[in-house]
């Protein structure tokens, strides 16, 4: 594997990152490093009542706290007409600051701004609101019953959001009926949260030209700025948005949040810069937070393992409000990739979300809205058909896999995979883990009493969205642009409307230029979250910056290379026709001798372009034709302590086919990145609350982020089926480990503990919940 | 995260001295523990700030109190809520103050507290134990005011 760039053959070199040499040495700039002459400082008052009316709130002691200069509560905004900011998701709105009552814990009540963030947190604790509690909904199962109606802002008065629906429900009703087999298992994928180091925050500046100047966390700066000018009534030209360099957002910074736009309205109302940076437990508390699908998985099948129905029906909660991002034609996201890697033929999903007392979210953590949820109920039951017909899972995968020859495969619930080859994906995993020998060596360990397990996950995701047929966010089709200059000594910049969070983005996509056009990745800079300068687009989260921004790159270098052309032609003195793009030169065709490079050709374009147009530059507005369909086959195989219930993964294999590879050493950090979340879901992370409505997760103390002493060792091997209508192949890759990943550790735990009757475990897989699972099964066993 | 408590004071002094005391705000408020501030509104209000530590969780807790005489004179009922930095408590206590026979009085209490935000997540390993220590201690408190002797052999 080459890990020199060169320039042309870029594509599929493992290239160090080029951005990385200033993170490494902690010169990255983030929006906290951002201070501005005058800067107030933003707190934000939060209720400590999940449910509660406002009797009152007094600002008084807040205004004596030294440095202080003003609060502001809902109803200053209410007044202002800012009240409310609608979700990404477009059907929903959120208060800004409470208005009349509060529905979830550490909601937003008021705002303080101050000279510093000591004086702003010390006029916090001085903002004294008095609350008239009301009767608490933690449980979306209870807000169905609309006893205690959350949210009668509403004019649909039920906790009741919405109900989605795909797939033939009367065929797979009269298909499960007349299954000879039959599964049927509540899953739960628990409330998580993305956690990113470098919380949310902003800086708000209305510059000498009443421009607004807005720094902020942002993993989607252009929409950002169409929100904002929709929210506040400020032209769009009057607003700059800048997402500088971002710690982690994974879907986490994706929507609006209601301290952004105070920080706004401070900076407008105050004449001054204000900064607000949140805490780790405002983050984990308020901002969007993961999954938290209640979903009921029906399989029907035949004796003989073959799939005849999928019947899924999801239970989601979304907390005080609907603020789950997903585009606008899919309230429960991509859920229907939940046939996953099989050839169903009988299939129906279907979606009901509630409101209930707790942090609004539901965002596309890591995954392509709803995906992962999908994917983990899926694998999750088939190894429970397995288990039913004490058949390998291997082989019940084996038997229902999409063939090769299938693709494009058209699914039951709508979607049309491109491309795939999962049983290869399969027989590589199973060679490289050894499954053969793992199995003899459980087989003994079971006749010594010995718990060992091994977990399988053939999963697909969907990802990049999308075509702008099926989608957009609050109207925008989720399209994803390019713009490329050439300078006259051959090297460039690129701009897009993707905005890095630490994908590596500032390297892939020179990678892509320097292969299109033949030139030096290392002279290709990349600029990205500037709407002052990068193309619109709607930028990065939910896997979309390689399928869509990355062919919206290749497409504008072959626009420059067309207009290269040109130039070249004139350079070599023969006609358009007779050049041709060969070996990253342009040459005659058939005397492949004369020829030139693209440098050649860029200098020409400013100095000697002849009759053509001088300089060297296209942009491109890339709709995407389809989603692309990555998958994998993931395997764990875990030891389990009888004693203790401690959960050792012992090895872990993914085999990945993310399609063509534009940068394997990133496609690798990438891998290692999302097992380790996907390890930290199924063993550690959940977001609690009580019966009271008190978050027990809210701060790193109580929600666990795995360190290199927990995490086990990854090993990797790739298939490659490329993607048919991508112009480089690519699917991406960002999402399928966290997406693959937790069925394979849950599964591999449950075949531990299968011989002991247990079939299913919620995630998070504690050592305390293995511990009582193995005694309850002991006590059973006793009795028996 | 619902807190429930229940528990005795056996005071050396009549019943009718204790009624006097327990629906005298000022007194009950300088009852609480760890109090800093205490500030009678009126005769059955009264403000108080006091210093709170559960866990890791540390800061001063804003409470309003209401007493709630019972008109038979044996039975006081007080609502208490209030809370700071980002946490709350709603709480309600009775005591019915029955007399011994003696010269004493039996000051029979029990209560019931929910406790909101930061207190209860971060401190609720601790939180139970030491909410029950506080309200032991304030009804300890009533005690020792009124029946200092007894406090000082013990």
């Amino acid at each position: 594997m080459s890990t020199e760039p060169k320039p042309g053959g870029s594509l599929g070199v493992a290239m160090k990152r080029k951005e990385d040499p200033r993170f490494i040495q902690g010169k990255g700039r983030y929006v906290d490093d951002i201070s501005l002459p005058g800067m107030l400082h933003l707190a934000v008052v939060r209720s400590p009542y999940p449910h509660a009316g406002i009797t009152s709130i007094d600002i008084s002691e807040a205004m004596r706290v030294p440095g202080v200069k003003a609060v502001i509560t809902g109803k200053d905004l209410e007044a202002a007409g800012l009240g409310w900011l609608p979700t990404f998701h477009g059907f929903d709105k959120q208060m800004v600051l409470a208005i009349g009552k509060v529905l979830f814990q550490y909601q937003e009540v008021a705002a303080v701004f101050a000279e510093s963030r000591g004086a702003a947190a010390d006029g916090a604790e001085a903002v004294h609101v008095e609350y008239a509690p009301l009767p608490v909904v933690t449980d979306p199962f209870a807000a169905r019953t609309d006893q205690v109606i959350l949210r009668p802002d509403r004019e649909k008065k039920t906790n009741h959001i919405y109900h989605w629906e795909v797939g033939d429900k009367d065929a797979t009703a009269r298909a499960l009926a007349t299954s000879p087999r039959r599964i049927s298992q509540r899953i739960w994928f628990q409330r998580c949260h993305p956690a990113p180091l470098e919380p949310c925050g902003c800086v708000a500046q209305f510059d000498a030209m009443g421009r607004l100047q807005f720094y902020v966390t942002s993993q989607a700066p252009h929409v950002y700025r169409t929100a904002l000018a929709i929210v506040t009534g400020i032209p769009e030209d009057k607003i700059h948005v800048v997402s500088p360099d971002i710690g982690g957002g994974f879907g986490n910074k994706v929507p609006v949040y209601p301290g952004y736009v105070c920080a706004i309205v401070g900076a407008l109302k105050l004449g001054r810069p204000v900064k607000w940076i949140e805490s780790r437990t405002e983050n984990l508390t308020s901002t969007g937070f993961a999954r938290d699908y209640h979903m009921d998985v029906e399989i029907g099948a035949t004796d003989d393992g073959r799939m005849t129905a999928l019947h899924v029906a999801t239970t989601a909660d979304h907390g005080a409000f609907d603020a789950a991002a997903d585009p606008t034609k899919y309230p429960a996201g991509m859920f229907g990739i939940v046939t996953g890697s099989y050839d169903v033929p009988a299939a129906h999903a279907e979606v009901d979300a509630y409101f209930t007392n707790k942090a609004p979210g539901g965002i596309a953590y890591r995954c392509s809205f709803r995906v992962t949820e999908a994917s983990y109920a899926i694998e999750r039951a088939m190894d429970i058909l397995a288990d039913e017909l004490r058949m390998d899972p291997v082989e019940v995968r084996r038997k229902n896999f999409v063939r090769k020859d299938q693709f494009p495969y058209q699914s039951r619930l709508g979607f049309t995979y491109d491309s795939g080859d999962y049983q290869k994906a399969l027989d590589v995993a199973l060679e490289k883990i050894g499954y053969t020998e793992l199995l003899k060596e459980q087989t003994a360990k079971r006749l010594r009493g010995e718990l060992m397990g091994i977990g399988f996950s053939t999963f697909t995701e969907v990802v990049g969205a999308g075509p702008s047929k099926h989608f957009d966010i609050l109207g925008i089709k989720m399209f994803d642009s390019a713009e490329i200059r050439i300078h006259p000594t051959g090297a460039g910049i690129v701009r897009t409307g993707t905005k890095s969070q630490g994908q590596g983005h500032e390297t892939t996509w020179a990678q892509i230029v320097a292969e299109e056009l033949g030139l030096d990745p290392q002279n290709i800079m990349v600029e990205e979250g500037d709407t002052d300068t990068a193309p619109y687009g709607l930028g990065t989260y939910a896997s979309r910056s390689t399928p869509v921004a990355g062919g919206a790159i290749a497409m504008a270098a072959r626009r420059v290379r067309e207009k290269a052309k040109k130039v070249a032609a004139h350079l070599l003195e023969v006609g358009e026709a007779d050049v041709e793009w060969k070996d990253y030169k342009f040459q005659v065709k058939g005397v492949p001798a004369k020829s030139v490079t693209m440098k050649e050709v860029a200098f020409a374009a400013y100095t000697n372009m002849s009759q053509n147009e001088p300089g060297l530059e296209a942009s491109y507005y890339y709709d995407p034709p389809n989603m692309t369909f990555p998958s994998g086959c993931y395997v764990a195989v875990v030891d389990v302590d009888r004693e203790t219930g401690e959960v050792k993964v012992r090895r872990f294999l993914a085999v990945d086919d993310c399609g063509i590879i534009i940068n394997p050493l990133i496609v690798e950090g990438q891998i290692h990145g999302g097992l380790t979340e996907g390890f930290a879901i199924a063993f550690m992370q959940e977001i609690q609350y009580d019966s009271d409505g008190n978050n027990l997760n809210t701060n790193f103390t109580d929600y666990l982020l795995p360190t290199s002493l927990e995490t086990p060792h990854w090993e990797t091997a790739k298939v490659t089926t490329p993607s048919p209508h991508h112009p480089i192949g690519a699917k991406g890759v960002g999402e399928s480990p966290n997406v693959g990943s937790p069925a394979a550790f849950v599964n591999a735990v449950i075949d531990a503990l299968s011989p002991l009757g247990v079939r299913h475990l919620d995630m998070p897989i504690t050592r305390d919940k293995v511990w009582r699972a193995i005694r309850a099964a002991e006590a059973k066993t006793a009795l028996a | 995260m619902n807190l429930q408590y229940s528990g005795e004071e056996k005071i050396a002094v009549g019943p009718g001295v204790v009624w006097a005391f327990v629906t005298d705000p000022g007194k009950v408020g300088r009852c609480m523990p760890e109090v800093k501030e205490v500030a009678v509104q009126d005769q059955t209000h009264v403000d108080a700030v006091v210093q709170v530590a559960v866990g890791p969780v540390r800061g001063k807790f804003k409470l309003k109190v209401e007493l709630l005489p019972d008109a038979s004179g044996r039975r006081i009922d007080m609502k208490i809520s209030g809370g700071g930095f980002g946490s709350a408590v709603d709480m309600t206590a009775g005591a019915d103050v029955v007399d011994a026979g003696d010269g004493t009085t039996l000051l029979k209490w029990s209560g019931q507290a929910i406790a909101r935000g930061p207190v209860a997540a971060v401190g609720g390993r601790v939180l139970d134990a030491q909410a029950k220590k506080l309200i032991e201690q304030a009804f300890a408190n009533v005690r020792r005011e009124l029946s200092a002797p007894m406090v000082d052999q013990a």
